[in-house]
């Protein structure tokens, strides 16, 4: 075997060992993205075949687009039991034409991700929901959001959780 | 304090309008069925699963719980007030026992 080949395969290691060791340092440092729900973050991927048969089942082939929603957590939950949520919508109109119908809560780790679902009505105002949640271990959460008209806007946050709170 | 009791709080001064914020805690163990107890037995999943608003007639809001909602759950959300009436919420739990409490939205004078 001639050792000219070998050159730019060891190059190629090198480049791959020096992309995994930023991408290891990226990890361990706060994006600033994390922290205010940047549009512009790739969404969480779906972690397994449970969330994904709860995305199918609520919203089919529709588009679930970030933005118009915001989801309030906090980055480190000392205690899984008790982890506030604040869900908000300020800009999405609540008319009678125009309005959320549904807001619905799934947390990608948790032994039933689809923790609660929310049918609200222009009757409300705008859309504005606190509540408290059990988390089992670090996750992402997805507040998804349905219009009458039929568009899926969604955040997301993730929760650091120390203390497991789903037993 | 005994499962079902609840409480609900609106703004002590309310005009015709007003976007308020109306604030509600039941007590309730919300058992995941995830846990034992001391002696080892399993303690059943037990938690509401279903809570209602209506609000001077109509229903406005309906929210579908699991246990993955906090033990005594609180739930803050919001209403216009644009008629006098009663506000009612009523919490069905995963036995088929239901909670109501109800409060009085009434506008202010001054």
């Amino acid at each position: 075997m001639s050792r000219i080949p070998e050159a730019p395969q060891r190059r190629e290691f090198l480049k791959q060992g020096l992309a995994l060791g930023l991408a290891v340092a990226a990890g361990q440092t706060v994006h600033p993205g994390q922290l205010f729900g940047s549009a512009l973050d790739p969404d969480p991927e779906v972690p397994n075949e449970q969330v994904a048969q709860i995305l199918k089942s609520l919203f089919g082939d529709r588009p679930i687009r970030r933005g118009q929603v915001t989801l309030d957590m906090p980055v480190v939950a000392e205690d899984g039991r008790v982890v506030p949520v604040i869900i908000e919508a300020p800009a999405l109109p609540m008319t009678t034409t125009n309005y959320v119908k549904a807001v619905h809560l799934i947390v990608d780790h948790n032994p039933d991700p689809y923790l609660a679902a929310f049918d609200v009505t222009p009757a409300m105002g705008r859309l504005s929901l606190q509540f408290r949640i059990k988390m089992k271990r670090t996750t992402w959460v997805r507040a998804i959001v349905e219009t009458n008209t039929g568009e899926v806007w969604a955040d997301y946050a993730r929760v650091s959780v120390s203390l497991n709170g789903c037993g | 304090m005994t499962i079902g009791d609840a409480r609900i709080r609106v703004p002590a001064k309310i005009q015709q309008g007003d976007i308020i914020a109306v604030g509600a805690i039941v007590q309730h163990p919300m058992d995941t069925g995830f846990f034992r107890s001391a002696d080892g037995q399993p303690i059943p999943a037990y938690f509401i699963k279903d809570v209602t608003v209506t609000y001077a007639g109509r229903q406005v809001a309906h929210f579908m719980w699991t246990s993955g909602i906090s033990r005594d759950p609180v739930v803050t959300f919001t209403l216009v007030a644009d008629r006098e009436g009663p506000l009612t919420m009523r919490w069905v739990d995963s036995k088929g026992a239901v909670f109501e409490q109800t409060a009085q939205i009434a506008f202010s004078t001054t």
